[in-house]
């Protein structure tokens, strides 16, 4: 168990990276001290992003080797990487079985803190129709990386703002549908949560589920093949792998929730939410 | 395609398979492509991509990926030669892979290098008990045909 706390930006991506290439078995809990931009591995760089305000701004970017699509990470979250072999009897031979166990911690810890918290398939955590976080995973190397994340409280703006959007419309509607749909703990609870209390939380749930866990430190090979695999990360070409794109431009806000762009505006609405594949109409309110 | 079944798996006769759920047809080129068991495993399958044609792989070697339900994974070559061609339909609508993996849902086409490496690749039975190894959590590497 590495119980980092705050760590550089990259490494809160390239340690678990590591982890899963030298073949170790571990959970990290740790959150940047930066924030950055991190795209999924099938994420498309032109697509998704607005380099240019990313670049003026000094947001830097990154692309991970799970799944999920793109996120803004920042200190006002916590981090929980677990790092399983794939061939470890735990790991079911469908990932996504996992899921229900490796965030079932979080969920307890939502629940004690008051909150109703569930799993929405696959790897949503979800209260009252609402998200609090959205996980993924990857096989890396000979290990399959779990990764979640829990929030404290959230800059939808700069989020909003980080993401390439067809219009201003659009970014206003999309900065609408995520306040309305996405929760976090500054939102739900009168008094700030302390990281350290949530950290003890989340070591005491996955103490539950995966027996002792030893605390580890940082290695000298484990930080060297993670300072080698953060600048794979970060380096231009891969950033830049085409990936997944529509030809109207499309924003998962949560689980089975989009909001597409239209290609001739209906009602005055260039953008629509699509809720299960059930077209919603946009209001002031959302 | 006529074959056998095993439990919910179909598993069609004139085939190779490998330990990462891939099937092999060997004529003229070889066509690689899932097995039911192995989509099944992965589940809804979002996106694929594939490395580009006229790539020289090795066994082993990464030729393309697979998204499904937010986990990501690799497509690895099961034997060693050049990617010919990669099926852009199943790509445009992945879904084919989960529908149809023994038809539609093909993933490339390769020259196959080294007709040796056949030998690291599982016959039917070998396969079907390959899977039921795994199932009762006793897997163990490949056998050799």
């Amino acid at each position: 168990m590495y119980h980092l706390g705050p760590v550089d930006w990259v490494e809160s991506q390239s340690i678990y990276h590591a982890l899963a290439l030298l073949n170790r078995e571990g959970l990290i809990i740790c959150y940047p001290t930066t924030p950055y931009v991190c795209l999924g591995l099938h994420d498309d760089l032109e697509y998704e992003i607005d380099q240019f305000y990313c670049r003026n701004v000094g947001i830097p970017l990154l692309r991970r080797e799970t799944g999920g699509g793109v996120v803004y990470l920042d200190s006002r979250q916590i981090f929980f990487q677990l790092v399983i072999r794939q061939n470890n009897p735990l790991l079911p031979l469908r990932r996504q079985n996992f899921y229900e166990k490796f965030l079932e911690p979080a969920i307890s810890l939502y629940r004690k803190l008051g909150l109703a918290a569930e799993l929405k398939f696959p790897a949503d955590i979800v209260g009252g129709g609402k998200k609090y976080s959205g996980n993924g995973s990857g096989d890396i190397g000979r290990c399959t990386a779990y990764v979640g994340n829990i929030l404290l409280d959230f800059d939808f703006v700069t989020m909003s703002r980080v993401l390439k959007v067809p219009d201003e419309d659009y970014r206003r509607n999309l900065y609408r549908a995520m306040r309305a749909n996405i929760l976090t703990l500054a939102d739900c609870l009168p008094c700030p949560v302390e990281y350290s209390l949530l950290a003890e939380g989340l070591l005491t749930g996955f103490t539950k589920q995966l027996g002792n866990l030893f605390p580890r430190s940082v290695d000298d090979e484990l930080c060297a093949t993670a300072r080698q695999v953060g600048r794979r990360l970060t380096s231009r070409e891969w950033l830049e792998m085409p990936g997944r794109k529509s030809a109207l431009r499309k924003v998962k806000i949560t689980e089975g929730l989009y909001l597409q762009a239209q290609e001739r505006a209906v009602q005055n609405c260039p953008a629509v939410l699509v809720r299960e594949g059930v077209a919603e109409a946009m209001t002031a309110d959302l | 395609m006529q074959g056998e079944k095993n439990k919910e798996w179909n598993i069609p006769r004139g085939l190779l398979f490998d330990s990462s759920d891939c099937w092999l047809k060997i004529t003229e080129e070889t066509v690689v492509g899932l097995t039911d068991y192995g989509q099944s495993n992965i589940g809804d399958i979002i996106y694929l991509d594939f490395v580009p044609a006229g790539t020289v792989v090795r066994r082993g070697d990464r030729c393309g990926s697979i998204e499904s339900g937010k986990w990501v994974g690799s497509l690895l070559a099961p034997i060693s030669g050049i990617i010919v061609e990669t099926n852009s339909e199943a790509k445009a609508d992945p879904h084919k892979v989960n529908t149809d993996p023994f038809g539609d849902g093909w993933l490339y086409r390769m020259e196959p290098a080294d007709r040796k490496e056949i030998t690291h690749l599982m016959n039917l039975d070998a396969y079907k008990a390959w899977i039921q190894e795994r199932i009762s959590g006793k897997a163990k590497d490949a056998e050799i045909l």
